[in-house]
């Protein structure tokens, strides 16, 4: 699949050719409506509810607990916004944590100039949120705590079913973005009391442009987009059948191939961490040690800057991301990286590594075989960097 | 235009970047530009010869835009008079590597500034003043050192024993926490070396530019793992119920940026 050395399946994945196989009949000869009351129609109905079978299946979840979106940033908004203007007269306080990605922090802070008010907790050195300092940002006023399932940037987990349990009974709803965490993690949504959840199609192998909100029973939202109704009133327009079969196929998949992919990959990356830690001098791991995605590796190098890294490596035919500020649109560092404390000129060196179904063991042998001459390199040409003997 | 959208000729440039170094010597002058907090550094060393441009060397921590301008520049000005290099600007350097995408064009395009600021030095007499390789922090030439008075830091009195410290008794305490001890001397110098035995993260913050005494006994936290913090200030420190960061004045860029941190050591005594 990937022709080049692909490590930045956080970034886009391909779709899986099976899943595309599975979508192509809907493009064409099955093309009914499924609000449409003749045969065409009652096959689409069909297929749309066995397609929110198999999502539902893929978290622990109840069939009806599932609505079909454009894709994760879709579903963050409906779960957010749709959750506090539903609940507002219970309060206006809402908990996000100060690493979330930025798909949250720009809605909380639309939701703020509306006159709610927003909470960030702050997470540690690794970027984990600490229970109990959740626990200390509860309000009587506060009706949501949106904090993400894994960090799709540098990794780390966080406690999600200790913090659902510590918010569980208290009348506060607990959405989660858990997009990084789908394929990688087990999410069974029978046994973490989370409400809403953010699930999208590309990061399980499925098309694009097309997500889920996992809705618990008994949690009450509002729609965001006026129209038709369809997804019990809650996402009105057609539904993107073809798209919707395919995220359902890709969810199957994923399931069957979960148990061997998961520890492919994780051994992939612990051998690149090991390997580059040990080989480049003045390089650091970013995020969790321990309580960290299978397939992501992120490092910080000292002295040079991560855009000239990501440059270099394309030179090699090497494809990865860089949280420093010199390849984003905004020319800010990376909101993730500096939440965990650490300094703007430090976040510039940074380089994140993910892996994915197509990935290869001779993918972390380039790296490793690229890499340090590639630091030596920049090093070499950088004011910054001193050789220096750490006492 | 994506920030990685480069011309051909700008990717040789960094590719094979020319006139990599430094130079040395009586006849040799340097300009500096820009700061690594906004993920750009340049240095520039001419040799003047007869008021011409006899040699040229770049030292550059930055993206790929900023690498390549430094190189062009160099073999832009190599031979010029120092009047025709002076007029050497940032869309002559962006013109000759075939242009730059527009976001670039003002943060990473400032080779020419740097070459003036070394044209600059050479006219003001500031001759093989070739300096100690820079560390983080040690900036532009133009910026005053302040002189310090410790200041007073918002916030600073409420979150007292909440994460903010004005000894440190008991280091344990501080384990595996992410610590900002500010400058007050030697006192505060010793407890940033202690502390890391005990946690992976001590930031040290100062107001000077840079520690030159080999008296001074902050040079020693040069040898540390202590992170270190030129030209800054803490303005406030903030958090509900207990210290989640500190707004930080950078005293060179006249700027504000958070630093999250879990500690914050402000000891008693100041010793000058």
């Amino acid at each position: 699949m990937p022709a080049q050395v692909y490590l930045d399946y956080q970034s886009s994945k391909p779709v899986d050719p099976l899943v595309v196989d599975a979508m192509h009949p809907w493009f064409t000869e099955r093309f009914g409506n499924p609000s449409s009351l003749h045969q065409d129609g009652d096959e689409a109905t069909e297929a749309l509810e066995r397609s929110r079978e198999r999502v539902a299946q893929f978290i622990g979840a109840a069939k009806d607990e599932i609505i079909f979106t454009s894709g994760a940033t879709e579903s963050n908004n409906l779960a957010i916004i749709g959750y506090v203007t539903r609940n507002r007269r219970r309060g206006d306080h809402i908990i996000i944590a100060e690493s979330e990605h930025i798909s949250i922090q720009n809605i909380t802070k639309s939701l703020e100039k509306q006159g709610f008010k927003v909470s960030r907790v702050g997470v540690d050195q690794y970027g984990r949120v600490s229970v109990e300092k959740l626990r200390r940002k509860v309000l009587d006023t506060t009706v949501l705590v949106s904090i993400g399932w894994a960090s799709s940037e540098i990794g780390t987990i966080q406690p999600m079913q200790e913090m659902a349990d510590m918010l569980h009974g208290r009348g506060i709803a607990f959405h989660s973005d858990a997009v990084a965490a789908l394929g990688l993690l087990t999410i069974d949504m029978r046994k973490v009391p989370i409400d809403l959840l953010t699930l999208s199609s590309n990061d399980i192998y499925g098309p694009k442009g097309i997500g889920a909100l996992y809705i618990r029973k008994n949690i009450n939202i509002a729609p965001i987009m006026p129209g038709g109704g369809q997804e019990r009133g809650l996402r009105s327009g057609s539904e993107n059948m073809p798209a919707i079969v395919g995220m359902a196929f890709a969810a199957q998949i994923m399931a069957s191939e979960m148990p061997q992919e998961v520890p492919r990959l994780a051994q992939y990356r612990d051998r690149l961490i090991e390997g580059v830690l040990g080989r480049i001098p003045q390089s650091h791991l970013n995020g969790h040690p321990s309580e960290r995605l299978p397939n992501n590796a992120h490092f910080r190098f000292e002295a040079i800057e991560g855009e000239s890294l990501l440059l270099s490596l394309k030179d090699k035919g090497i494809a990865v991301s860089t949280g420093s500020a010199c390849s984003s649109k905004t020319l800010e560092p990376s909101h993730t990286l500096i939440s965990c404390g650490l300094l703007h000129e430090e976040a510039h060196g940074s380089l994140e590594f993910t892996f994915g179904r197509w990935s290869k063991s001779t993918d972390v042998d380039r790296v490793l075989e690229v890499l340090p001459g590639i630091v030596e390199r920049l090093r070499g040409m950088s004011p910054l960097y001193q050789k220096e003997v750490k006492l | 235009m994506k920030s990685t959208s480069y011309s051909e000729k700008t990717l040789d440039h960094f590719r094979n970047p020319r006139n990599v170094g430094t130079l040395e010597g009586p006849d040799v002058a340097v300009g500096k530009v820009g700061n690594p907090v906004c993920g750009d550094l340049m240095y520039m060393y001419i040799r003047v010869k007869d008021d011409r441009i006899a040699d040229i060397k770049f030292q550059t921590f930055g993206c790929g835009s900023a690498i390549a301008t430094s190189s062009m520049t160099t073999e832009l000005v190599l031979g010029m008079t120092l009047e025709e290099a002076m007029k050497v600007t940032r869309n002559d350097v962006a013109d000759a590597l075939q242009g730059l995408p527009p976001i670039k064009m003002h943060c990473s395009n400032l080779a020419a500034d740097a070459l003036h600021d070394a044209i600059s030095a050479w006219r003001e007499g500031r001759r093989g003043e070739t300096p100690e390789p820079p560390r983080v922090g040690e900036f532009s030439s133009s910026c005053p050192v302040p002189v310090s008075s410790p200041p007073d830091i918002e916030g600073a009195e409420e979150l007292l024993g909440k994460g903010v410290y004005r000894k440190v008794e008991e280091p344990r305490a501080f384990a595996d926490k992410r610590v900002l001890i500010i400058d007050r001397g030697k006192p505060s110098v010793d407890a940033a070396l202690a502390l890391t035995q005990h946690t992976g993260r001590v930031i040290f913050m100062s107001p000077v530019k840079e520690f030159s005494s080999k008296d001074d006994p902050r040079t020693g936290l040069k040898r540390s793992d202590v992170k270190v913090i030129y030209e800054a200030e803490p303005l406030a420190v903030l958090g509900e119920g207990e210290v989640e960061k500190v707004r930080v004045h950078d005293l060179n860029e006249n700027d504000e940026y958070d630093l999250f941190i879990d500690a914050l050591v402000i000891l008693e005594q100041a010793d000058h």
